[in-house]
C-alpha cells in the first residue's frame, strides 16, 4: 500500500469557492475591459453590444475554469465560438472591402492581402537568404500588417510555446467543434507515423517556398482557403487549386474530425502546428504525467485531441512535443496523473498553480487575440440582424 | 589572357548565383539527405555523387545545345516540354528514392551504401547521381544566363569550360549541405525526410504534367 502522506500534491479535485474563483477572475474581467473599452473603439451601438458580450463571454468562461478547476471544456468553448465566427466577419469584411471572397492575382502583387500567421514559417528561408518577405502582403500598412503579426506572434510564442494553437489559432476551432459533434470515434486505430506528417508537410513547403520564392502552402495547401478567401479561378490550374482546398476542408476539417473525434487538420497537415511545436522547448510551461499515479489506462491518450501522448510518451512521463496544452488529459485523467508543470520546479510543485499562471497567460492572449475576433463576427451577425 | 578574364567571369557568375542553385536544389537535396543514415563521409560522398552528375547534366545539355544551336536561341515552346519531362522524371526518381530509402533502412540503417535506384540486383545506379544529373538539366535562371554568356564564346569547348567554371562557382554554395550529416537521425527524421520527398515528387509531378500539358503553373 502507498502511503498516503508521500503522495504528490493533487490538482483540486473539488471545485473552488464562488468567492475565491471571483477573485481569480477579477485581472481577466479587468483585461477584457481594457480590450474592448479603451476610448476611441466600438463607438457605435453594434460594436458596444458586441464588445459587451465577447467581455462577459470571456471572463464568465475563465470563471467557471477556476470555479471548476477543468480547462479544457471552457476552452472549448472559446475555441469553437471562435473558429465559426472567425470566416463570418472576414468573409463580411473581404465583400465589402473588394466584392467577393476570391483574390485576384493584381490584389496579391499589390500587398493588399491580410496577413496570415500559418506561413510564417515559410518567410524564414526567403528572408534570411535575400531579406525578402515572399508572402503577398504589406508589412507595415495596416494593422493586420505582417510586422505587427509577427511581433504579437512571436510574444505570445514565446510564452505559451504550441498553446497558440489551442488558445490563439482562429482557424482550429472549426475541427475542433467536428471533433466534438459524434458521442465515440469511429476511426480508432490511426497509424502513429502520421504523426509526422506536418513535419513533412513543414519541410517540403520551407523548402518549395525558397526554391519558387513562393508561399507554397498558401498557394496549393490551406484547406482555411475555402472559409476565407481563395485565389480567383481565372484557369484550369486556379480550379485546380480551389479543388484542393476545398478537398482538404472537407477531409480534413470535416469529415475526418467527425470520423476520429480529433483535430485532423493539426495533427496531419498543418506545417505551422509543426514549427510552433519547436517552441514548446521555450516555453516554460508543459504537461507532464506522474508515474507515481499513472495506471497506464490510456484515458489521457485517447482524450489528446492531436495525439500527442503515446504508451512510450506516458511511461516516460511526457507529452509529446506536439502538446499544446490544451489540458484535455488533465481533466480526464481518473488518477490525476496528467499534471501542469513549470520546468525547473519539481513535478509535485503545486501542479494548480502551473495551471493558473499558464492560463492567466493563455487566457490574457485568447482575450487579445480570438476576442477581437470574436466581436468582430458578432457585429457582423447583428448587422444582418438589425 | 582574355580567356582567362572569361573563365574568371564564369567563376564569378557561379558564385553569385550559387544562393539561387542552392535554392533550386534544396527541394530535392535536404530531403535525401536526410533520409541517410548521419555520417560526415556518407553525406560527402552523397553530395560528390550529386554535384559530379551535375556537372555531367551542365555539360550534356551544354554539348548537344549547342551542337544544334538551341543554348540560347531554343523556343518557349520546346523549353517547357523539356522542362516538363525533366519535373515527370524528377517526380518518379523522389517517389522511388522515398521508396528504396525505407528498404535500406529496413534491412540495415548501418549500410554504408547509398541508396540505390531499384533493388541491388537489378540496378547499380547512385540515386544521388540520377538526382544530381536531373537538376542539372533544370533551366533555373542563373543556368540560363551561363547559357547566354557561354554561346558567344568561340567553341564547344570554350563553351563547356565556361560551363565548368560555373559549376565550381555554384557549387561552394553546396558546401552547407555537409552540416546535415550532423543531423541526428532516427526513425521519426528519415521518416519526415521520406514523407517530405514523397510531397516534393507530388508537386514536380503536377508541374511537369501542366508544363507538359502547355499550361502554366501559376495561371492564376
Amino acid at each position: 500500500m502507498a502511503c498516503k502522506a508521500c503522495t504528490p500534491r493533487l490538482a483540486p479535485a473539488a471545485p473552488r469557492s464562488t468567492f475565491r474563483a471571483l477573485l481569480l477572475t477579477l485581472p481577466i474581467a479587468v483585461w477584457s475591459l481594457l480590450m474592448f473599452f479603451h476610448p476611441g473603439v466600438n463607438t457605435d451601438p453594434k460594436s458596444r453590444i458586441a464588445a459587451t458580450v465577447t467581455a462577459v463571454f470571456m471572463t464568465v468562461l475563465f470563471f467557471m475554469m477556476m470555479r471548476t478547476g477543468k480547462t479544457y471544456r471552457w476552452r472549448r468553448y472559446f475555441f469553437v465560438t471562435l473558429g465559426f465566427l472567425f470566416p463570418v466577419g472576414f468573409i463580411y469584411n473581404l465583400i465589402l472591402v473588394r466584392g467577393t471572397m476570391g483574390i485576384p492575382i493584381e490584389e496579391m502583387i499589390a500587398g493588399r492581402t491580410p496577413f496570415c500567421f500559418l506561413p510564417i514559417p515559410l518567410l524564414i528561408l526567403p528572408a534570411a537568404l535575400t531579406k525578402t518577405i515572399i508572402f503577398p502582403g504589406s508589412i507595415t500598412a495596416s494593422r493586420y500588417a505582417i510586422a505587427g503579426m509577427m511581433g504579437l506572434w512571436l510574444a505570445i510564442t514565446l510564452v505559451l510555446g504550441k498553446g497558440w494553437c489551442a488558445y490563439a489559432c482562429f482557424f482550429g476551432g472549426i475541427e475542433e467543434g467536428m471533433a466534438a459533434v459524434p458521442k465515440r470515434a469511429r476511426i480508432r486505430k490511426i497509424d502513429p507515423r502520421l504523426r509526422y506528417l506536418p513535419w513533412a508537410v513543414l519541410l517540403a513547403t520551407m523548402l518549395l517556398s525558397l526554391a519558387l520564392f513562393d508561399s507554397v502552402y498558401c498557394t496549393w495547401l490551406c484547406p482555411f482557403k475555402a472559409v476565407t478567401e481563395y485565389v480567383t479561378a481565372r484557369s484550369t490550374i486556379g480550379i485546380i487549386q480551389n479543388g484542393v482546398f476545398i478537398l482538404l476542408f472537407a477531409a480534413l476539417v470535416v469529415v475526418l474530425p467527425l470520423l476520429t473525434k480529433k483535430r485532423t487538420q493539426c495533427s496531419f497537415l498543418c506545417p505551422f502546428g509543426a514549427f510552433q511545436s519547436i517552441f514548446n522547448k521555450i516555453s516554460a510551461f508543459e504537461v507532464k504525467i506522474d508515474r507515481t499515479r499513472c495506471k497506464s489506462c490510456g484515458v489521457c491518450q485517447n482524450a489528446c485531441p492531436n495525439f500527442s501522448l503515446s504508451k512510450e510518451s506516458i511511461a516516460q512521463g511526457e507529452t509529446l512535443l506536439s502538446c499544446m496544452k490544451c489540458g484535455a488529459c488533465v481533466d480526464a485523467c481518473p488518477h490525476q496523473a496528467a499534471v501542469w508543470h513549470i520546468k525547473g520546479t519539481e513535478l509535485a510543485w503545486k501542479p494548480e498553480r502551473a495551471r493558473l499562471m499558464f492560463l492567466y497567460a493563455a487566457w490574457a492572449a485568447a482575450v487579445m487575440f480570438g476576442g477581437s475576433i470574436i466581436a468582430q463576427g458578432l457585429v457582423t451577425i447583428l448587422h444582418f440582424l438589425a | 589572357m582574355v580567356i582567362f578574364a572569361v573563365f574568371g567571369e564564369a567563376l564569378t557568375l557561379g558564385l553569385v548565383s550559387g544562393p539561387a542553385c542552392m535554392a533550386a536544389c534544396g527541394p530535392v537535396l535536404v530531403p535525401s539527405l536526410l533520409s541517410e543514415q548521419t555520417g560526415f563521409r556518407r553525406h560527402l560522398r552523397f553530395l560528390s555523387a550529386f554535384l559530379g552528375a551535375r556537372l555531367l547534366g551542365y555539360l550534356l545539355f551544354a554539348a548537344v545545345a549547342w551542337e544544334i544551336g538551341a543554348l540560347v536561341s531554343m523556343p518557349l515552346g520546346s523549353r517547357v516540354l523539356l522542362m516538363g519531362a525533366v519535373n515527370v522524371l524528377l517526380a518518379c526518381v523522389l517517389f522511388w528514392y522515398a521508396y528504396s530509402a525505407r528498404q535500406i533502412c529496413g534491412s540495415s540503417c548501418s549500410s554504408s551504401k547509398l541508396v540505390k535506384i531499384g533493388t541491388t540486383k537489378e540496378s547499380r545506379v547512385a540515386g544521388a547521381a540520377v538526382l544530381g544529373f536531373l537538376t542539372g538539366f533544370s533551366l533555373c535562371p542563373p543556368f540560363v544566363a551561363a547559357g547566354v554568356r557561354a554561346a558567344e564564346l568561340g567553341s564547344v569547348t570554350q563553351a563547356l569550360l565556361f560551363f565548368i567554371f560555373f559549376f565550381v562557382g555554384t557549387s561552394v554554395w553546396f558546401v552547407p549541405f555537409i552540416g546535415i550529416s550532423c543531423v541526428a537521425r532516427n526513425q521519426a527524421v528519415i521518416t519526415v525526410a521520406r514523407m517530405a520527398m514523397a510531397l516534393i515528387a507530388l508537386y514536380y509531378l503536377f508541374l511537369g504534367i501542366a508544363m507538359l500539358m502547355g499550361r502554366k503553373a501559376y495561371g492564376l
